[in-house]
């Protein structure tokens, strides 16, 4: 069980340029994406967008393993900007949990 | 021996029908039987040279019965109608025979056995049109006025434009007021339209027009007459109890009476709990509070929205609403969008079955993603669960199976159950007009694509959401295709019927009452011959449909072009065998 966090998306939104709201979850990102790790990049947005702060803190290294290839971004059928979201992700996880 | 003269055409069907019918063979023994004068084949009888031979062989050989054996009558015997029509033969002494739908189709793999039954199927409707007298369609003379019953947007729309047209209306509405749902609502879909607004526009127009009566606090409680000429009897239920009769004289009905919202049982959903809203509800929330939505004097920041409440419920549930009620998924959308405009901060999550935002609706889906509304999808058979918290919040929990079935957990201010639509419950309204009612319980139409607002009551139309959910404008739509149905027959001034319906042989007639108990379209009363208390056939009611043939203990009732006679003569077709020729 999670507990819906609606304060975490506003948070991680503030700190870059954040925004997946378009995503229709249609899930070509996960099935182009050369990683084939499960959480990239669908699930792992989905948990942002729901506010699940806990999954995304758990799964700190996943979100380093994304290779900013852009596949995901140049397949996305509703103009999400995949890639440059999980840059502020990093950026978030930088300042709040790595403090640098 | 017969002293009829009649053609029988016997169609290939370009190969359809003779590549597993032996039609030539089919041709050589019907010729023989008595009274067929013309027996051929052709290779496609519906074709303009086919016609145009048997108009030539008709007036040439002076024919008096036609049978064409080809495809299903259902697709072609107003052509052949009309084809006797403009040859000079009652159209009422033809018969169409199936012999591909009953024969080449059904029996690819007997040959043999499909050409035996081409055979004895032509031979039973030789037999029947031998039996056939000249027949004329009933020609009812229409009342240029019309009743409207439900003021709603659809009734009050209906109104309107039957009044522009010429045609006098009465326009009952049950309630103190006119408007119905809409006049409850403010901001609307697609256009921001304002529901009151559109109402009170609707009803200044409806009180312009001199040739509109309108009643409110009325019910049609009791209908006689048919198709052109019913009168109604409009109870109006006044102060203190007093109720006014008044009979009007209407050549069409509209029913126009709208719909029930879906209410939830105690505790479905949560429903009960303080801060857990029906849609309607909520959309009246939202229209009192000006500026950032509140309740109790506090923003509401945190909103949960359940989808298909009441709609595509499981079959296991007592008399369960199968049916997608169609308007939710948007009025909720743009009910989140509205809200999202007033209060940029407030959070949505909207639970979905599925998202049905068809058609231009997509886009209002599109723009609450844009403005943040988060969608999570629940399985049929793992609802959200509903429950109030002790800091004053409601929790909801739910497997967002869009996250892989993770299960979580949502804290909400105020908690918005979509409720669908459900048919309104109208016992008299049905009982008095004999409204066909489906297994939804909404009333039905006869097709639901060519023929949307007609009932199988001629002259009684339905519109808008009473025959199924509907949005406001797709109700407005339908209003105005029941306005056209009733104008084209009351303004032609007549209709014709189809005549092939019962009639009653009055010195056989003893008056029993059978016939009347089992007819449903209430076409059969008491009337006086000649001092006698017998059976009548209400011509303009009478469907054709024979029910009361049977129930006949003297064989006083007959129907025509089906009478008893030409059913005996075509069962002795049938039975004979294939190729016996008639001894």
């Amino acid at each position: 069980m999670s507990l819906v966090n609606p304060v975490f998306v506003d948070e991680v939104k503030r700190s870059g340029e954040f925004n997946a709201n378009a995503c229709m979850n249609c899930g070509v990102c996960s099935a182009v994406c050369p990683m084939g790790i499960e959480l990239l990049p669908r699930k792992l947005f989905r948990y942002v967008l729901l506010g699940l702060q806990d999954k995304v803190l758990e799964n700190r290294e996943t979100v380093y393993s994304c290779l900013l290839c852009g596949m995901c971004e140049a397949n996305c059928p509703a103009g999400v900007n995949i890639a440059e979201n999980v840059r502020s992700l990093r950026y978030y996880m930088n300042k709040k949990v790595f403090k640098i | 021996m017969s002293d009829r003269r009649m053609g029988v055409y016997i169609c290939h069907c370009g190969g359809n029908i003779s590549d597993y019918v032996d039609v030539e063979r089919v041709r050589q023994t019907i010729v023989n039987e008595p009274g067929v004068v013309v027996a051929k084949t052709v290779v496609s009888a519906c074709s303009d040279d086919s016609q145009q031979q048997m108009i030539q062989d008709i007036r040439e050989q002076n024919l008096d019965g036609l049978v064409v054996a080809s495809c299903s009558p259902k697709l072609h015997t107003f052509t052949f109608r009309s084809l006797a029509r403009r040859a000079g033969l009652n159209p009422y002494r033809y018969t169409q025979v199936n012999v591909r739908e009953q024969c080449s189709w059904t029996h690819t793999d007997d040959r043999e056995g499909a050409t035996k039954k081409a055979i004895r199927l032509i031979r039973a409707g030789i037999a029947r049109t031998g039996l056939t007298e000249p027949l004329e369609p009933i020609r009812i003379d229409t009342v240029p006025q019309a009743l409207v019953v439900g003021g709603g947007i659809a009734g009050l729309r209906a109104a309107i434009g039957l009044a522009d047209i010429g045609i006098s209306v009465f326009l009952v509405e049950k309630s103190a007021a006119f408007g119905g749902w809409v006049s409850r609502f403010g901001e609307m879909y697609p256009h921001g339209k304002n529901g009151r607004q559109l109402i009170t526009k609707l009803i200044d127009e409806v009180k312009k027009r001199k040739n509109i009566t309108s009643f409110t606090n009325a019910e049609l409680v009791e209908k006689s007459g048919s198709i052109g000429n019913f009168n109604a009897k409009i109870r109006v239920n006044g102060k203190g109890g007093k109720k006014d009769d008044i009979n009007v004289n209407v050549g069409s009905i509209i029913i126009a009476t709208g719909f029930d919202a879906y209410q939830p049982g105690e505790g479905e959903y949560g429903y009960g709990v303080d801060g857990v809203f029906t849609l309607p509800e909520f959309k009246e929330l939202l229209d009192k509070s000006k500026g950032v939505p509140v309740r109790n004097g506090k923003e509401i920041k945190d909103i949960v929205y359940v989808y298909c409440v009441g709609s595509r419920q499981p079959e296991d549930l007592e008399n369960p609403n199968r049916y997608c009620s169609r308007y939710c998924c948007n009025a909720a959308v743009h009910s989140s969008i509205l809200v999202s405009e007033r209060n940029p901060k407030a959070r949505q999550y909207h639970l979905i079955r599925d998202m049905r935002t068809y058609g231009k609706y997509e886009l209002l889906y599109g723009e609450s993603r844009e403005r943040g509304s988060t969608y999570l999808r629940f399985g049929d058979d793992d609802p959200p669960v509903v429950e109030k918290c002790s800091d004053g919040k409601i929790k909801v929990t739910v497997k967002d199976l869009l996250t892989f079935g993770e299960e979580m957990e949502i804290k909400a201010d105020v908690v918005v159950l979509v409720t669908g639509m459900v048919p309104k419950k109208n016992e008299e309204l049905v009982g008095a007009l004999k409204l066909p009612v489906g297994r939804d319980r909404f009333y039905n139409e006869i097709h639901p694509k060519l023929r949307p607002v007609e009932t199988v009551v001629d002259g009684v139309f339905i519109c808008g959401a009473c025959q199924g959910p509907k949005n406001s404008s797709e109700t407005v739509a339908s209003a105005l295709a029941a306005v056209t149905q009733s104008a084209s027959i009351l303004k032609k001034g007549y209709v014709e019927l189809d005549p092939l319906m019962a009639v009653v042989y009055p010195e056989l007639c003893q008056w029993c009452g059978e016939c009347e108990k089992v007819c449903p379209y209430s076409a059969i009363e008491k009337s006086g011959d000649q001092g006698r208390e017998v059976a009548r056939i209400n011509k303009a009611g009478c469907k054709g449909c024979g029910g009361c043939v049977p129930v006949c203990p003297r064989d006083a009732i007959d129907l025509k072009g089906y009478t008893d006679a030409q059913m005996k003569a075509m069962i002795d077709g049938y039975l004979r065998d294939g190729d016996t020729p008639l001894s």
